[in-house]
């Protein structure tokens, strides 16, 4: 487990051992945690920029689309969250990846700062009426 | 749990009885031994095989190689996905002609029960019909009357590495063997009387991003089989395998580390991670005995900045020794791709003219839109012309055969220049074309569409997709794609005729003797054309956006034209040909009363 991840256990884990309202254990697929605190956003412009790009480089094409109207892989801008909406559980749905569909795990595979950046402009980028 | 062990073996007696009631032949061949449905013994998985017993097709015998190298010289048989080794798709019967074609009618039809493109081409030997699916289901069903015979479900793992669908464009046939290389990437040799499996082999290790998805091909004792991965930046390689054992003999790297000449053409390290996938069949030249493979796009797809240079053999043809994989020569269509132009394209091995002479030539319709001259022999660059009606990427090909790339055509960071072809062509490697050497027409089913392009950021790790870039598709989101079926005369490269469709063309190509040749589109229509004129003379409503590979075979001197139906909404949405045709897969077999 890289230091970071360590750390985001470690702070998710005591966050669920001091009791903070709504905190969960991690249970299958999904993962509810107000734990924000201890887990940057990554949503400077820079941030956002460095996220818009590794979305076009590595979740885009054949995959995720940016005009969603052509694909199977969910569009991830109408606000429609398949696994959880909030930051940490769309970082957990990057980080793990969903069993039996195409979405592999990219836990690891990117740094945890990347896929909080792509989170971040996801949500900058979201055509959410909300 | 015990309820579901119940349910589960109530499913599979349900299954077996069926089967047995239906077609007679068939019967679950591994059926629970007695006893185990016992709380205490475990059952075993539900069956996923049905083999026929008696075996079917006995007597025609072992599919020799003096059968492959005729093949279709018979019309009983088609052995190749190519229809013969030079990938003409071209058969010999006679009596489908522009009086008789308005006359056909389905004979027989049967489901895949799968969703997913439909993309097979069937072999046929022995009056038995060998046809995949989508997810790698074999079924074996009798020629005439479409009864199912044997068949064999492939059990997949549920985190496969697939760019593109979960498709599979067929068997090869050879000896008592069939084979079909899976989307975990493995290669299956089955029996072909039975459907028992006779071996299986890994090809490589499926979570490094590996998959296979095309027919493979059989030149003697050997078959050879390529792989998909090159948007996982899955170093591509084409193997031999002993028919009988399924030992290894060869295999060639289509980026080979050890040559210093293809390590020159790739910045750093960027060759380890490069790709350049086999993923389609070759052809066959018997005369000078060659081997003809092509290799795909170089990873990333569509950021080169860390891979400056020409990536060789990206996007390429390499001409190879069959016994050995000793390279003779290879040809690269489009040095530094960036666009995803893999040069996987169908190969036609035709003896033509140029320049006033005679010629042992390759032509290709190819990805990115040209359509190539080679000399065969040499592998000398004669000719590319434009076949698609939208191409600007480049400003031509020059005398030696390079492309002059339009440098506003390359990928930025963010979109801007409208970019044709589109990435998936052009022509594409998962259908096929078809020549007729009456004609002297090679018939290119093509996607007219484009796009833009933008690159980012992407780090290689192992079995993760590694594209590195996006194309937006902005003619499928504004509906503007459309479909060509063009016909190129191979003397001249110019088009003598084409037939446009509201839908990008998906779906390959046979060619017959009687002068009509057989395609279908993605709206779901079977459709027939005077291989001379264009001119259109029959459509049937299959109803499924048509991916596959049509063929004509002949039994009792009756010609049966058969022809898949069935898309996958992802890709087809993609390439501007989405529709409101919902997924599934069916083949329909079209005949004439006699």
């Amino acid at each position: 487990m890289k230091p970071k991840r360590l750390f985001l256990a470690a702070a998710l884990a005591a966050a669920w051992l001091v009791g903070a309202s709504g905190a969960t254990a991690q249970t299958g697929a999904s993962i509810v945690t107000p734990a924000t605190a201890a887990t940057p956003r990554f949503d400077a412009p820079s941030d956002i920029a460095r996220g818009r790009s590794i979305f076009i480089g590595t979740c885009g094409a054949y995959c995720h689309r940016i005009n969603a109207a052509n694909g199977d892989a969910p569009n991830l801008f109408d606000c429609d969250w398949l696994h959880g909406e909030s930051d940490d559980e769309v970082f957990h749905t990057i980080t793990h990846g969903v069993s039996g569909t195409r979405m592999v795990a990219f836990g690891g595979a990117l740094p945890d700062e990347d896929i909080r950046r792509i989170v971040a402009y996801l949500k900058s980028a979201s055509q959410c009426k909300k | 749990m015990i309820g579901s062990r119940f349910a589960r073996a109530s499913t599979a007696v349900l299954a077996l009885v069926a089967l047995v009631a239906t077609a007679g032949l068939a019967q679950a061949a591994d059926p629970p031994a007695a006893g185990t449905n016992s709380a205490e013994i475990p059952l075993p998985p539900p069956p996923t095989a049905w083999y026929a017993n008696p075996p079917v097709g006995a007597s025609a015998g072992p599919v020799t190689q003096d059968l492959l190298a005729k093949s279709p010289a018979d019309p009983s048989q088609w052995l190749l996905y190519g229809g013969g080794y030079r990938n003409f798709r071209n058969s010999p019967v006679k009596s489908l002609n522009a009086a008789t074609v308005k006359s056909l009618h389905v004979a027989w039809a049967a489901p895949t029960g799968t969703t997913g493109q439909f993309e097979a081409s069937p072999v046929v030997y022995g009056g038995v019909m060998y046809i995949t699916t989508s997810y790698n289901r074999l079924m074996a069903l009798d020629a005439k009357t479409g009864a199912f015979l044997w068949r064999y479900d492939v059990k997949l793992p549920d985190d496969l590495r697939l760019c593109c669908g979960p498709a599979n464009r067929g068997v090869a046939i050879g000896g008592d063997l069939v084979f079909m290389a899976t989307l975990d990437a493995h290669l299956i040799a089955f029996d072909r009387m039975t459907g028992k499996v006779a071996w299986n082999v890994v090809l490589a290790d499926y979570k490094d991003g590996y998959s296979a998805t095309s027919a493979p091909l059989i030149i003697g004792n050997l078959v050879y089989t390529g792989i998909a991965g090159g948007e996982f930046g899955a170093g591509g390689f084409l193997d031999a395998y002993d028919l009988k054992t399924g030992k290894q003999v060869w295999r060639v790297h289509t980026v080979p580390g050890q040559d210093a000449a293809v390590l020159k053409s790739w910045a750093g390290d960027s060759w380890k991670s490069g790709g350049a996938p086999a993923w389609t069949t070759g052809a066959y030249d018997a005369e000078t005995d060659t081997l003809f493979w092509t290799v795909g796009n170089p990873s990333p797809d569509w950021n080169g900045d860390t891979r400056a240079g020409d990536n060789l053999y990206s996007d390429s043809v390499l001409a190879l020794d069959p016994k050995t994989g000793k390279m003779k020569w290879y040809f690269q269509f489009t040095p530094h791709d960036v666009w995803d132009f893999d040069g996987n394209t169908q190969l036609f091995l035709i003896d033509t003219e140029f320049g006033g002479k005679p010629v042992k030539a390759i032509a290709q319709p190819n990805r990115n839109g040209y359509f190539y001259l080679l000399d065969r022999v040499t592998g000398k660059f004669l000719r590319a012309s434009q076949y698609v009606e939208q191409l600007n990427w480049a400003k031509g090909v020059d005398d030696k055969g390079r492309p002059m790339v339009d440098p506003d055509a390359l990928p930025q960071d963010s979109a801007t220049k409208r970019v044709c072809p589109s990435n998936l062509g052009g022509m594409n490697g998962s259908w096929s074309g078809a020549y007729d050497p009456v004609t002297g027409l090679v018939y290119a089913p093509s996607i007219e569409a484009c796009q833009t392009y933008q690159k980012g950021i992407v780090t290689y790790v192992k079995g993760i997709p590694f594209m590195g870039g996006m194309p937006d598709t902005t003619d499928a989101n504004k509906n503007k794609s459309y479909g060509l079926l063009s016909a190129i005369d191979v003397k001249t490269g110019k088009v003598k005729w084409r037939y446009r469709d509201a839908k990008p063309m998906m779906s390959g190509v046979v060619t017959t003797a009687g002068g009509v040749l057989f395609t279908a589109n993605m709206r779901g229509e079977a459709l027939a054309f005077d291989q001379a004129t264009g001119d259109k003379l029959w459509s049937f409503r299959m109803g499924g956006a048509a991916r596959g590979q049509p063929i004509v075979y002949e039994i009792d001197g009756k010609p049966y034209v058969a022809i898949p139906s069935g898309g996958w909404a992802s890709i087809d949405g993609f390439a501007g040909a989405g529709s409101i045709l919902p997924e599934g897969g069916q083949i329909f077999v079209f005949s004439l009363d006699k």
